[in-house]
């Protein structure tokens, strides 16, 4: 490995740092869409009946804790290709 | 290269002291709540300890999976370039942290299943299906670990600067992505088995929505999957 110029650097580090932002970044929605899909069961399990309301609701509420996972993605994106 | 070999050693130890710990965490819940259930149904015994192995057996997957890259990495030997030496680190580290979510998320479904099984062994059969179907959704982080550690093993790319960030940072990626997505699914599947275990007629829908669940927290995993194969193939 010769001499690293500063740039190459920049480079680089920007492309460990996606790395990282995807890693941790899916750790916490992965965990919280877990919470709510193993409540949207444990919901049908006792009003089974209700199941398509509770459902609906799964998928609004996993969407929603999907989005930190989103930016994380877009932000890895931005610092491969546009950094 | 003194240095590939330094690296694959290292990685080595990197993707089976982590990747031990998930499934071992895992194996000790199902066999705690066995245990529990023992003394709660001393006659429902023999059903007990049968699931009980069976589901220990899947939740020992993901350290399987991190045992194989180990030995492969242990053994590498040759003449590579030193670029080489950051793939087997990145290797390791992959699949290393990528087995730990797996292993707690089999665990999980697996500790539930033994509670219902105590609470009602003659549903048994019902909740071992679910329980499988469970658990073997949630190895699809640890699987797509492997494929990229496999995949990170076998490349060879062409040797600069940019690359040993890249190739670090596809490891990076995977590994950690591979963590909550693994958790999560082992989450849905946990409280899937006990509403089966209360409700066995109700197993379809149940195991309807548990999909629908665990493919929606696998979502990230595979935005992690998608950012290393573009660091190790594009950038």
């Amino acid at each position: 490995m010769d001499g690293i110029t500063g740039a190459e650097l920049i480079k680089g580090l920007a492309f460990l740092a996606a790395g990282i932002s995807m890693g941790f970044g899916a750790v916490g929605p992965g965990i919280g869409e877990g919470f709510v899909g193993g409540k949207a069961c444990e919901s049908i399990g006792k009003r089974p009946d209700e199941a398509n309301l509770i459902t609906k609701t799964m998928i609004i509420g996993q969407a929603i804790s999907e989005t930190t996972g989103i930016y994380a993605l877009v932000v890895a994106l931005i610092l491969i290709f546009v950094v | 290269m003194e240095f590939v070999k330094i690296c694959a050693v290292l990685g080595s130890g990197f993707a089976m002291g982590l990747g031990a710990i998930g499934s071992a965490v895992g194996e000790g819940m199902i066999a705690m709540k066995a245990v529990q259930s023992l003394g709660r149904q001393p006659s429902a015994s023999s059903k007990i300890v049968r699931i009980m192995v069976i589901s220990q057996a899947v939740t020992e997957t993901a350290a399987v999976f991190a045992l194989v890259i180990s030995l492969l990495l242990m053994f590498k030997s040759g003449d590579f370039s030193y670029i080489k030496g950051f793939t087997f680190l990145a290797a390791g580290i992959a699949v290393g942290f990528g087995s730990i979510g797996a292993g707690l998320g089999a665990g999980l479904p697996g500790s539930s299943a033994m509670e219902g099984i105590g609470k009602q062994p003659e549903n048994s059969d019902v909740l071992t299906i679910q329980m499988i179907i469970g658990q073997a959704v949630t190895q699809t982080s640890t699987i797509f670990a492997l494929t990229v550690a496999l995949i990170l093993i076998m490349l060879d790319p062409e040797p600069s600067n940019l690359k040993v960030f890249a190739i670090l940072g596809a490891g990076f990626a995977m590994g950690f992505g591979a963590i909550g997505p693994g958790i999560g699914d082992g989450l849905v599947a946990k409280h899937a088995n006990k509403a089966v275990a209360r409700n066995p007629k109700h197993m379809g829908l149940l195991t309807r929505t548990m999909i629908i669940g665990q493919a929606i927290t696998e979502t990230t995993d595979i935005y992690a999957m998608v950012v290393s194969l573009i660091l190790i193939f594009v950038v």
